[in-house]
């Protein structure tokens, strides 16, 4: 064998040595999501665990910088400034500034009867740890340790199910707060990322979610997709009720605010009779709707940029509310103060 | 007194250094010669494929979409390894390298050297056959295992999750790469035109027969090796959706007793060839 050949042959096995020995890593041990590419949606998603009923995403940074939230403002009562105030005063957390994105998710708990599910918030922003710690513990909080994070763990008092509020900041500039399980999840997957042997897995291999996810994620600041179905049927609703609501598997919020408001609520029914069946429920309330806007021109302007779409199995209401809308209402609320 | 039986020749033990002898001298030839380049092109391309995916994946955070859903890069992954190289590379790899084992030699006048030798004849099969297997192996596994980094990853699909396939892929292949080159290892030593046959037989018979209903498509390597991909089959077209409706797709067991069969079947029927056959060289 030649001297090139051999290197060949070395080359090649050593790419497939490499390529099989971080695969087994992968496999095994878990890498973390965004080692080998990035996922649609915030990077935070690849903390929250798989089978999340709903997960919400708000660039807050856009949200309060937006000309609408200005304008808001102005006309709100004074006292949400203090209400800002006091939480600066408590925590440290200017909301206006220190917040820059928040995903939030929920699991139903179908176990519990009055309880709501589970649940976590993960916001990345500017914290003062301490402060925030402190304030836990002047209200009875205790520190635990869980693989390597600190936890600030609240007992909640709750007759059906006791469960435990946690806290931890799991990075720098990432904090978590949610029922205990949900953050040791969030911990598990922080520290090993998507590992199906020790079957901790993110909520970015849940194709279905993530095709929903990738799909608001470019042009609106804030968005919420989920299971409807996973929700009613742990709503314990009367048996005449949940027969009256309309066969729906997965639904979306998505919206982008600045000027004015605009987005898209999107339902994805079981099959297209039902889809045709909540167009005919909608298009009904629309027309109510518009008929009450009556002469009102605030209301006709917001009622006229409803729209109803979508197609096959998929139910959309997209609406697109201008400033001026939102500058006629304040201008109401003034007169009426 | 006891009577000490003669000793039979090590016919064996001397096959197989001469096959690892002839393996030694034909890897080197195999690698560095003109149709190394066309193997490098072949195989190249998929890797080229899956950086120009991997880059438009990365610029555009929408991800790769088909009717407008967003495909897993798992998904991707699969449909490159159904449509890039079990339909493709993996024939023709076969057919290319498969036939010219005997006729390169034949063709170069070389055979005289190798048949001159006081080694058996079907050694020189073997060791050429085994350098095609080792070749081929390891220019097309590192190839697989580079796009699977490249385009796994994107989509919201996870290395981890899309692991355990790969394997099973890479076993596949190697199956595949084995069963094709001893078939046309076999068409090279046995027939005329070797290249035309093997080239109708993998884009001609195979694909045809496996299209319709009935035993035919069990004289074929491809209705064996598609039994054991793990990857869904794509319905990229009329003819895809036609396999996929008379798709008969055997146990791995028998997938894989019938693909052992073949390379064994036609590896000593070449070996029979290469042993009986008298080599006329032309001037």
């Amino acid at each position: 064998m030649t001297a090139r050949t051999r290197y060949f042959v070395i080359i090649s096995t050593l790419v497939l040595t490499v390529g099989v020995g971080t695969g087994l890593v992968a496999y095994y041990v878990g890498f973390p999501a965004g080692a080998f590419g990035k996922h649609p949606g915030p990077e935070e998603l690849q903390y929250i665990p798989r089978d999340a009923a709903v997960i919400a995403y708000a660039n807050v940074q856009e949200v309060m910088h937006s000309d609408l939230r200005q304008r808001l403002h102005k006309v709100l009562p004074a006292g949400t400034e203090n209400g800002q105030a006091e939480l600066q005063n408590l925590t440290g957390i200017n909301i206006e500034t220190d917040i820059f994105r928040i995903v939030a998710c929920m699991y139903p708990d179908a176990s519990a009867k009055n309880t709501p599910g589970e649940g976590m918030v993960l916001a990345r922003g500017n914290f003062d740890e301490a402060k925030i710690e402190a304030l836990m513990r002047d209200h009875g909080a205790h520190v635990e340790d869980y693989k390597g994070k600190r936890l600030i763990v609240s007992d909640t008092v709750n007759v059906d199910k006791p469960r435990t509020f946690a806290l931890s900041f799991i990075e720098p500039g990432l904090v978590a707060l949610g029922t205990g399980n949900v953050i040791h999840a969030a911990i598990d997957l922080h520290n090993g990322g998507d590992n199906p042997q020790t079957g901790t897995q993110s909520v970015t291999g849940n194709e279905e979610l993530m095709t929903l996810v990738n799909s608001l994620d470019t042009g609106n600041n804030a968005w919420a997709v989920g299971r409807f179905d996973a929700l009613t049927a742990n709503a314990k609703l009367p048996a005449n009720i949940s027969s009256q609501i309309p066969a729906i598997t997965w639904f979306s919020v998505a919206t982008h605010i600045n000027g004015g408001l605009r987005g898209t609520l999107r339902a994805e029914t079981r099959d297209e009779e039902a889809a045709n069946n909540l167009r005919d429920v909608v298009r009904g309330f629309l027309a109510l709707g518009k008929m009450s806007a009556g002469a009102r021109p605030e209301m006709q302007a917001m009622m006229s940029s409803l729209q109803l779409g979508g197609d096959k199995k998929t139910v959309a209401l997209s609406f697109d509310v201008p400033a001026a809308v939102f500058d006629a209402i304040g201008a109401i609320h003034h007169d009426a103060r | 007194m006891t009577e000490v039986a003669p000793r039979t020749p090590h016919t064996a033990p001397r096959t197989v250094s001469s096959a690892f002898r002839i393996f030694d001298l034909s890897l080197g030839q195999m690698l560095w010669s003109r149709r190394s380049v066309f193997l490098g092109v072949l195989l190249g391309g998929p890797v080229a494929l899956a950086v120009a995916l991997r880059v438009i994946s990365a610029m555009y955070t929408s991800g790769f979409r088909i009717n407008g859903a967003m495909t897993p890069g798992s998904t991707i992954f699969g449909m490159m390894i159904w449509l890039l190289y079990i339909r493709f590379i993996v024939p023709i790899l076969g057919v290319f390298y498969g036939t010219s084992l005997i006729a390169d030699e034949v063709d170069d006048k070389t055979i005289t050297y190798l048949f001159t030798r006081p080694i058996p004849r079907r050694a020189v099969l073997i060791g050429k056959y085994l350098a095609y297997l080792v070749c081929t192996i390891l220019l097309v596994l590192p190839s697989v295992m580079l796009v699977f980094f490249l385009v796994v990853p994107t989509g919201g699909s996870t290395v981890a999750e899309a692991f355990p396939p790969l394997l099973a892929d890479f076993a596949m292949l190697a199956i595949g790469l084995a069963a094709y080159g001893a078939l046309f290892a076999f068409v090279g030593t046995r027939l005329k035109r070797p290249l035309i046959i093997g080239l109708v037989f993998a884009f001609g018979w195979e694909p045809a027969v496996l299209l319709f209903p009935g035993y035919l498509k069990r004289l074929t390597v491809a209705y064996y090796l598609q039994a054991l991909v793990k990857h869904e089959m794509p319905q990229d077209s009329a003819v895809s959706m036609l396999l996929q409706v008379f798709r008969e797709v055997p146990s791995v067991g028998a997938s894989l007793a019938g693909l052992a069969v073949i390379v064994g079947l036609t590896l000593w029927a070449a070996g029979r060839a290469v042993e009986s056959r008298e080599y006329i060289l032309e001037q």
